[in-house]
């Protein structure tokens, strides 16, 4: 039995409405943040992988594939991030970094 | 030929040269020697040129302008007229040259000065000499150059750096017209040769002559201090007075007469030109006399005697008399530079009073000076037998031939500017030299400097002899411009001559008897007391020259003022930089009111982000159901 594609493509967009919401609402810490952006991204690769099996063309795999490997660095790059500013201001809230103001 | 004319030029502007980039450097008689020697040389030259001159001549030194058509080489013409000016030159700006060594004895910018002086020369000798009207063009610019920086030399006063500007600005509104000539002629006859010019007179219609002739008048208008733009020559004693003397006697007033002169071949058919050039001479040698009358500097009586004195010469050459204009043009260079050499001995020794109300008793203190001095007096005011008599009667003369009201008119103006130049000739004399209030101060360099005076005064005195009426044997000049177009003199019956001539000296004389009584003995002190009081209301139109500089105040130059004021205010600053400062501060505003919004807050941006996307999907989705 295959999946429709738009089963997939509705499940891919409840998954990034989510993740957005993640982001937008929960501010108060750096790290629910970055999870949101995970699952936002979780969303956009099972896109690519539905569409791939759609069309039986093995690119849209590929690309999720190339995303797992970019996630994974942005991730780490992002942890390192959280540690240097959570050492700087004790605090992990996005709004107590907001010196970069006009 | 062509070795003299050349080195008749190079010469001064090799002493320019030298002057102006080595003068600070070499010792301070060597560069007064330098200068001295190259006018000298020049003056070599134009007398061997003179020796040897069989015919007119031209000569091409090389190629300047030729571009399409345009051809203006660097050519020189000698004819009697240029000839006899360059001899002239030569010799009145050598000797005003070793005058300036003694009155500039304390100046330390010799350097300067000298160049300066010897640049004058160049561009003189440049204009008179040319073949064709661009080079001529270029000697005359030259002049004035010349004579805004000399007449503004000591610059550090603003007065007599207004002077200069004043001088220069006025002398440009006739140089337009002369370009406009130039340009005019260039376009009508694809030619700028002033010999090809003057043979072409016949080929151009009659209103053309007329327009072109009058654009010119008004050249020599400027350069030559005519009314209507003769404010400047007053104003420019400003300049040491060797300068004066050579702005006045060799170089830079005469140059309008030479101009007219030179073309008179071409704009002498038309009638309206003459009577045009006539009436300006006629009007301007009235006007100078009468300004001269009551004048209380000493310099500024010379001055406003030389516009008077370039009136008679325009007289001459409206009536169509070269010869005669070129005459009186050649005498009253030589008692001209006499006169304000023998003032530059006076102010010098008046320790630089120039009132002549405050001078006196000179007579026996300085006899040297007031014997040549009274020489250039008599030779001004036309005395009998002097050079001046002579030169001035035969203007009058060819006034009187020309016949018709117009010049019958003119003579009898003439006739009474010559009774006015003899009685404030001697006005000036007697104030400045009878009497006993002055204390004067003879130094070394005053007596060096009166010895210069007496080859001027022997010339200005004996210039009579160049061109003798023809009962006195006839004259040279006249035999010499005979081939000149315009040169050959009208005649007139030897009684007739002798009538005018006895009618000149009679008012000659009558002006010197007036000026002895008002003036002389006794009188002099009376007069001394009332200059002291307030002056009539006729003095004071008169020493202000007829408030022609109040007149062109109000009408020129206040306009010009108000009108520059509202364009800086109303338009440079209210328009221009208002609209450019109002546009940079609007931008600056939005700018600043843009970055508040920059709260440097992530989840607004991130807000604000999402909101956008959404906005960006419903518009996808509203377009696609």
């Amino acid at each position: 039995m295959t999946v429709p594609l738009y089963h997939v493509l509705i499940l891919a967009a409840t998954l990034f409405s989510l993740g957005l919401a993640c982001v937008v609402a929960w501010r108060a810490n750096v790290i629910m943040m970055l999870i949101g952006i995970e699952i936002m991204l979780n969303a956009v690769m099972l896109t690519f992988v539905g569409g791939s099996a759609q069309w039986g063309i093995a690119d849209g795999q590929l690309f999720a594939l190339m995303l797992m490997a970019l996630t994974s660095a942005e991730v780490s790059l992002a942890l390192a991030m959280v540690v240097y500013l959570h050492r700087r201001k004790r605090s992990v809230n996005t709004d107590d970094f907001d010196s970069m103001n006009g | 030929m062509k070795i003299y004319l050349s080195l008749m030029l190079l010469f001064p502007l090799f002493g320019a040269a030298i002057s102006s980039l080595f003068g600070r450097k070499l010792p301070r008689r060597l560069v007064e020697t330098i200068a001295c020697a190259a006018v000298w040389g020049s003056f070599v030259c134009a007398f061997l040129a003179a020796c040897t001159y069989r015919a007119p001549e031209k000569v091409t030194l090389g190629d300047w302008l030729s571009a399409f058509d345009l051809l203006a080489p660097l050519s020189l013409y000698l004819d009697p007229l240029s000839l006899s000016l360059a001899v002239m030159i030569g010799f009145v700006c050598g000797l005003i040259h070793v005058y300036s060594v003694f009155y500039m004895a304390k100046e330390l910018d010799y350097a300067r000065f000298f160049a300066l002086l010897n640049l004058f020369v160049f561009a003189m000798l440049t204009l008179i000499l040319a073949e064709n009207l661009p080079l001529l063009y270029l000697g005359w610019e030259g002049v004035g150059f010349c004579s805004y920086l000399l007449i503004g030399f000591w610059y550090t006063d603003k007065r007599n750096a207004d002077a200069g500007r004043k001088a220069f600005i006025t002398t440009r509104v006739g140089d337009t017209a002369l370009v406009i000539a130039v340009a005019w002629l260039f376009q009508l006859t694809g030619s700028l040769s002033i010999t090809q010019l003057n043979g072409m007179a016949f080929l151009l219609p009659g209103g053309v002559i007329t327009g072109i002739g009058l654009l010119l008048l008004v050249g020599a208008m400027g350069k030559s201090a005519q009314v209507p733009l003769m404010v400047w020559l007053p104003d420019a004693m400003a300049g040491p007075t060797p300068v004066s003397a050579m702005i006045h006697a060799a170089t830079m007033v005469t140059a309008g007469v030479y101009l007219l002169a030179r073309m008179f071949p071409l704009i002498g058919g038309s009638a309206t030109v003459t009577a045009a050039v006539a009436v300006t001479g006629g009007v301007t040698a009235f006007y100078g006399a009468s300004c001269a009358l009551a004048q209380r500097d000493l310099k500024r009586v010379l001055a406003f005697s030389t516009i008077s004195q370039i009136g008679y010469m325009m007289l001459g050459v409206g009536a169509g008399a070269i010869t005669a204009a070129t005459f009186h043009l050649l005498v009253h260079a030589f008692f001209k530079a006499l006169l304000f050499l023998g003032a530059g001995c006076v102010i010098s020794a008046m320790h630089h009073e120039q009132d002549i109300f405050k001078m006196g008793g000179l007579r026996r203190t300085l006899p040297l000076t007031f014997w040549c001095y009274l020489a250039g007096a008599a030779c001004l005011a036309g005395l009998p037998f002097t050079g001046g008599f002579f030169s001035k009667d035969s203007i009058l003369a060819a006034l009187w031939l020309k016949g018709g009201g117009l010049y019958r008119g003119l003579y009898l103006l003439a006739l009474l500017t010559a009774l006015l130049t003899a009685f404030y000739s001697f006005r000036m004399v007697y104030l400045v030299f009878c009497g006993e209030n002055g204390r004067p101060h003879v130094h070394a360099e005053l007596k060096a400097m009166q010895w210069v005076l007496i080859p001027l005064a022997l010339l200005g005195l004996f210039g009579g002899l160049l061109n003798l009426p023809d009962y006195l044997g006839g004259g040279f000049l006249n035999g010499f411009f005979a081939r000149l177009s315009g040169g050959a003199a009208a005649e007139a019956s030897h009684l007739e001559e002798l009538a005018l001539q006895g009618v000149a000296s009679v008012l000659a004389l009558a002006g010197l008897l007036a000026a002895h009584l008002r003036y002389g003995g006794k009188a002099r002190a009376q007069r001394l007391k009332e200059s002291a009081l307030s002056s009539s209301a006729l003095t004071m139109f008169l020493l202000n020259g007829w408030y022609f500089d109040r007149l062109y105040h109000a009408i020129l130059i206040r306009p010009y003022q108000a009108l520059s004021g509202v364009l800086w205010r109303r338009m440079d600053e209210g328009v221009i930089d208002d609209s450019l400062d109002r546009l940079a501060a609007g931008l600056g505003a939005s700018g600043s009111w843009l970055g508040g919004w920059t709260t440097g807050r992530i989840s607004v941006y991130i807000f604000s982000f999402a909101a956008g996307g959404a906005l960006i999907l419903g518009y996808l989705a509203w377009l696609t159901l």
